[in-house]
């Protein structure tokens, strides 16, 4: 483990957490107490601390859990065990400290690239002025370059430009950390690069916290201090944790031919091919 | 959706011709006697249409009202029975779609009251208000508040779940969540239902008004007393020709709300 011990830095703390996933509805669940039925162990005693201000990439093999745990740190889901805390407070809910961007984008369609951010910073701040929000909601969006296509809606854009607005969403209601999803995954080889790096260029100029799930090396290389690996579910746990030279800010080729970057390029790739081949054989 | 080649002028042009042939061969039938004795010619039936048209308002006591005056009783009754129904129909259908409570507690009268003739209710409206006027738009109301409350449930049902993820994950009220994404995202299936409604509460108009005294629907029993086939033909054109006009309001309002196009 080379994490630091500096408890004062640590934002978000992931305490013996364990997910188990039963496949019972709530109310039949409720009224059939006596059935003990084992479920899906997703997640099992997971320890992890996230620092402030810190670009912190969660890889690991497909369905190993690692959405699971952001949904936890989201507080879209509960943990079966353990518990996460924020700041020294014990998550129980979503909340406007965390902004989540998820793989798919989920614009509402019914609303332009502006409103769709205006909603997110009006349930936020629920007093802010109409006039207020929307200058904010222009100002995120020109922040991922969005600023003449502020009147569409999500029909009239590419994946790209959606998940970027989907980014200035998150960014707008002013959380500590930044949650994403897999964010690039359904984009084609050249948007995702392009939109990597405007996550990295984002991000080295106004620094939050930031966890990532990613199933990318090369995309967890480029933007991240800390990676950590996940070995492959049932019961996946943290298997891990690696911090990068906080070199910044990064260029694409730095992890081309930095010897650092390299042999933790190949540390992942080794990991992640031993996991792999867990699943296959299975 | 491939309809062949036509063109849409060429389209029109078809429409206009093939109305104009029926008119023909309804003229020829009719004066063929083939239709019975003294069946009206469609020559006849414009022309009975045109003097009805001529002054639609006029005003000589109950039995004796211009097609314009009957048909606004008939759309006064139909309006407020139906605003009463979707009134009724989308906060309900919104409940139902998201409580399983509500909707096991709703769900046997749905399916009970849904099939039922809107006539069969006619008597116990009458017995209820004492007042044909209620009784009309209690049975538009209640034939007319089905497909809009099924048609709200199921948006609400098949809701895509990722939506209600990211308005929990800004930390949304349940209520700003209902209002600001549950009520848009279902405003499709709203109106398709509303547009179903619709077509039903002027459809039931006609058969609650042969028993009302006034409107289209009684309009077509007073002539039918008269032995006026030409008049019922004209009512029954007048009726078809609004109901169009109203499926095409709430189709221009579906085009408006529906997000997917």
């Amino acid at each position: 483990m080379s994490a630091t011990n500096d408890y004062s830095e640590v934002q978000l703390s992931i305490e013996n957490v364990g997910k188990v996933f039963t496949s019972e509805p709530g109310l039949l669940r409720s009224l059939s107490r006596r059935r003990t039925s084992a479920g899906y162990v997703a997640l099992e005693d997971v320890n992890l601390r996230i620092e402030e201000n810190t670009f912190v990439s969660i890889i690991g093999p497909s369905g190993c859990g690692k959405s699971t745990l952001l949904n936890l740190m989201a507080g879209l889901d509960e943990p079966s065990s353990g518990q996460i805390l924020m700041d020294g407070l014990r998550i129980r809910g979503p909340g406007p400290d965390r902004g989540v961007v998820f793989q798919n984008y989920v614009l509402m369609p019914w609303l332009t690239a502006l409103e769709n951010v205006i909603y997110a910073i009006e349930t936020a701040q629920p007093s802010i002025s109409k006039g207020n929000a929307k200058e904010q909601a222009r100002e995120y969006l020109s922040m991922v370059d969005l600023e003449k296509a502020m009147d569409r809606y999500p029909r009239e854009m590419s994946g790209g430009m959606k998940q970027r607005v989907a980014i200035a969403r998150a960014l707008s209601i002013k959380p500590k950390i930044l949650l994403m999803d897999e964010p690039f995954g359904a984009l084609d080889a050249l948007t995702r690069g392009y939109l990597q790096e405007e996550v990295l260029h984002l991000w080295e100029n106004h620094r939050v916290t930031v966890v990532l799930v990613t199933h990318s090396i090369d995309e967890a290389l480029l933007l991240s201090d800390q990676i950590v690996l996940m070995s492959s579910g049932p019961n996946a746990r943290i298997s891990d944790l690696i911090d990068l030279p906080r070199i910044r800010p990064r260029k694409r080729n730095m992890i081309e031919t930095n010897p650092d970057f390299l042999a933790v390029k190949q540390r992942l790739e080794d990991h992640l091919f031993r996991e792999t081949r867990a699943i296959e054989e299975k | 959706m491939t309809k062949s080649s036509l063109s849409k002028p060429m389209g029109l042009l078809v429409s206009i011709v093939s109305v104009l042939i029926a008119l023909v061969v309804w003229q020829i039938l009719a004066k063929q006697g083939l239709l019975g004795k003294n069946f009206p010619g469609s020559l006849e039936t414009l022309k009975e249409l045109q003097w009805w048209l001529s002054d639609p308002f006029f005003n000589n006591g109950p039995n004796d009202l211009g097609i314009g005056t009957n048909l606004l009783i008939s759309l006064r009754r139909v309006m407020i029975g139906y605003s009463l129904s979707i009134v009724v129909a989308v906060p309900l259908g919104l409940l139902i779609g998201v409580s399983r409570l509500a909707s096991s507690s709703a769900n046997p009268f749905i399916q009970l009251l849904k099939p039922v003739s809107p006539l069969a209710w006619l008597p116990i409206g009458l017995f209820v208000f004492r007042d044909s006027e209620l009784t009309g738009i209690f049975v538009i109301f209640i034939s007319s508040v089905w497909p809009t409350l099924i048609s709200t449930s199921f948006g609400v049902q098949t809701i895509n779940p990722d939506y209600l993820r990211v308005s929990r994950s800004l930390g949304a009220s349940q209520l700003r969540t209902i209002t600001k994404v549950v009520l848009p995202a279902v405003m499709p299936n709203i109106l398709a239902g509303m547009r179903i409604s619709m077509g039903i509460a002027w459809l039931v108009i006609v058969a609650a008004e042969m028993l009302l005294g006034s409107g289209i629907g009684y309009f077509i029993w007073n002539e039918w007393n008269n032995l006026s086939l030409p008049n019922i033909f004209v009512a029954i054109i007048v009726i078809g020709l609004t109901g169009i006009l109203l499926d095409q309001f709430i189709g221009a309002l579906q085009k408006r709300f529906d997000y997917q196009l």
